[in-house]
């Protein structure tokens, strides 16, 4: 028995690797992401994932086991990842653990960019990144100079209440606290990686990076703000920008390392927002040119950035050609997939699934339907995964129309 | 330059998002006297121009919410300015985004649209229960309630949201669109509503035809 799960584990990893190196795998690999979903199908509410490692750990488990994907995630968290830039040059070593935050760190932090199941929100919501205006438009120049600094100093004290007043009884404590969770936490994540592949289950990723505009959007300016400093400021958008992206590559490579040596994974997921609210134009000075910059950092160690392109991309897939061929993964979420195909087939792999109304409101025969008709497009030659948009399963998802997905992929996708 | 700016010069720069441009030359216009009732009406033509280039694909998201950031600025110079109440509204619309969902970002373009289209627009906010859109339906009486939402478990708010709705009786003229990032035909199916909308341009487009035929 642990033979033949040690031989599934393999198997697994080498299906997703095939794919993303377009090559044709036994069969279409099906890795969705999910939060709490899982929470649904072990029976805890939301904030019982956020707050009791033990149940969300039960809950991924239970789930990935139930219905056999071939990767997983690991326990949700809402993604700080402005936070961990604060350390990243004078404390690597821990750096990534200001990234993410679940319930307890939440706490801890007392931080504002979130709102949480249990606490800000009902115990059955799930958590919300909210964002907000943190760095007002004059203050560009002092990010520019030193964003490490800037972020340090500035940001933090005002996106964290317990950060507020540095040297304070409630800084110190916080900080001690924020350690001292960080080790829990990590001594049952490495038994969790264990257990998982002792069941023969690998992790899909767990190192991440960030598009620079999309850091001064969720973190600093907030959405609206930065795409109007665009138009009003495009200069110090840019300049911005040109700062963050060296913190970004070190960042990814950062996690990314870490990562390989702690699931074997080298994605480095990189969530993007703001894609899909810029002109082709714009998308090209703002956005894609300091991007491309990250993505290209990060292959050149040998690491594979796994881009969530958020919404519509379609009018960008062109400039996706300029990527290494073979080196990315594209998750799309409304990009209509066989145009990506035809566009980035034998170049980049393409991950997508179904939307998630048809996973909440369809029903099994009808998520069929879609998935036999999506495998049988883009199957052929090689380098696409199945992961339901938009992050990954819906909350809401109907068990059974999950399970027809998942079966569709065994009965369809197979070469 | 001299005398009353070219009115056409303001639709234009709307049209073209250029704020300098638009901010100045509205200001100008109400100086030398110009109806501030008049001046909207330029505005509106240059944000319908806004909506028409969205919809064909030449804009983005960011032209829309510069535009609606334009647009509510300007608003904000004439308002205390108008000398007469301002012509009926097309329609009313109530608008909020539903409960469990605290995005706004939507919705806030969708209000400026509706406006600059003549329409008046009740905003309910973010995480708005199903309540709190009744009793607006009821105080208000509107054409259209829009619902808007970001998150996928926002699909779910909706449907609760319309059947709450629907319970009472008082949609008979009423009509519901739901709106925003994960919005589509399943998603409108599931949750009852009479239309959907993933972007605000459609959503006004949908809302006009509803009201004005």
């Amino acid at each position: 028995m642990g033979t033949s799960r040690d031989q599934l584990y393999r198997e697994r990893m080498e299906r997703i690797e095939r794919a993303t190196e377009l090559k044709e795998p036994d069969r279409v690999p099906i890795t969705p992401n999910f939060s709490f979903f899982a929470a649904r199908h072990a029976g805890y509410t939301n904030r019982e994932i956020m707050y009791d490692y033990e149940k969300s750990c039960r809950a991924i488990i239970k789930t990935t086991v139930d219905f056999g994907w071939d990767a997983t995630n690991g326990p949700p968290g809402l993604g700080l990842t402005l936070f961990s830039l604060a350390l990243l040059r004078d404390h690597p070593d821990v750096s990534p653990l200001l990234g993410r935050a679940n319930g307890v760190i939440h706490d801890i932090l007392g931080e504002r960019y979130g709102r949480f199941p249990g606490r800000e929100l009902p115990d059955d919501s799930p958590f919300q990144f909210i964002g907000g205006e943190y760095m007002k438009v004059d203050e560009y120049d002092r990010l520019i100079r030193d964003p490490t600094e800037f972020i340090t100093n500035v940001i933090m004290p005002r996106t964290c209440r317990s950060f507020e007043r540095p040297g304070s009884a409630a800084y110190l404590g916080s900080a001690i606290k924020l350690g001292y969770e960080n080790s829990r936490f990590r001594a049952m994540y490495v038994n969790f990686i264990e257990e998982l592949k002792g069941l023969g289950f690998p992790l899909n990723s767990s190192a991440s990076s960030y598009a620079p505009l999309d850091l001064i959007g969720d973190y600093l300016r907030d959405i609206k703000n930065v795409l109007l400093d665009v138009f009003r400021v495009p200069d110090k958008v840019k300049q911005a920008c040109d700062a963050l992206t060296p913190l970004m590559i070190e960042y990814g490579k950062l996690t990314g390392s870490s990562a390989i040596k702690l699931i074997g994974s080298p994605r480095v997921f990189i969530p993007l927002h703001l894609n899909e609210y810029l002109s082709p134009k714009k998308f090209d000075e703002f956005y894609w040119s300091t991007l491309k910059e990250v993505i290209f950092g990060l292959v050149k160690e040998g690491l594979v950035p796994f881009i969530f392109y958020e919404g519509y991309h379609d009018p960008h897939l062109e400039t996706m050609l300029e990527l290494p061929r073979g080196k990315t993964i594209a998750w799309f979420e409304k990009t209509d997939l066989r145009k990506a195909k035809e566009i980035l087939g034998g170049h980049t792999c393409i991950m997508g699934g179904p939307p998630a109304s048809l996973l909440i409101g369809g029903t099994p025969a009808k998520v069929e339907d879609y998935m036999k008709s999506l495998l049988e497009d883009l199957k052929p030659g090689g380098g696409f995964i199945v992961n339901p948009a938009v992050s990954g399963i819906p909350d809401d998802a109907k068990h059974e129309n999950v399970k027809a997905m998942t079966e569709a992929v065994m009965r369809y996708g197979v070469y | 330059m001299n005398g009353t700016p070219d009115p056409e010069k303001l639709t234009v720069a709307i049209a073209d998002v250029d704020e300098k441009a638009a901010l100045e030359i509205s200001q100008r216009m109400l100086e030398a006297g110009e109806d501030p009732a008049e001046v909207l009406e330029v505005c509106r033509r240059g944000m319908s121009v806004v909506g028409q280039r969205f919809e064909s694909g030449k804009y983005f998201l960011s032209e829309m919410i510069m535009a609606a950031e334009i647009f509510n600025e300007i608003l904000s110079m004439v308002r205390p300015r108008l000398r007469r109440i301002e012509e009926k509204p097309l329609g009313r619309i109530v608008l909020g985004t539903v409960q469990g969902d605290v995005h706004d970002i939507g919705k806030n373009i969708m209000i400026a649209m509706l406006e600059a289209e003549r329409f008046q627009v009740i905003d309910l906010g973010v995480d708005v229960p199903p309540e709190k859109f009744i009793d607006a339906i009821k105080e208000y009486q509107p054409d259209v309630v829009g619902m808007s939402g970001l998150l996928t478990s926002a699909i779910e708010s909706m449907k609760n949201t319309v059947e709450s709705i629907r319970a009472t009786g008082l949609t008979a003229r009423i009509k519901i669109v739901i709106g925003g990032g994960r919005a589509d035909e399943i998603a409108r199916e599931y949750t009852g509503a009479d239309a959907f909308a993933d972007n605000a341009a459609k959503g006004v487009e949908i809302i006009k035809a509803m009201i004005v035929g």
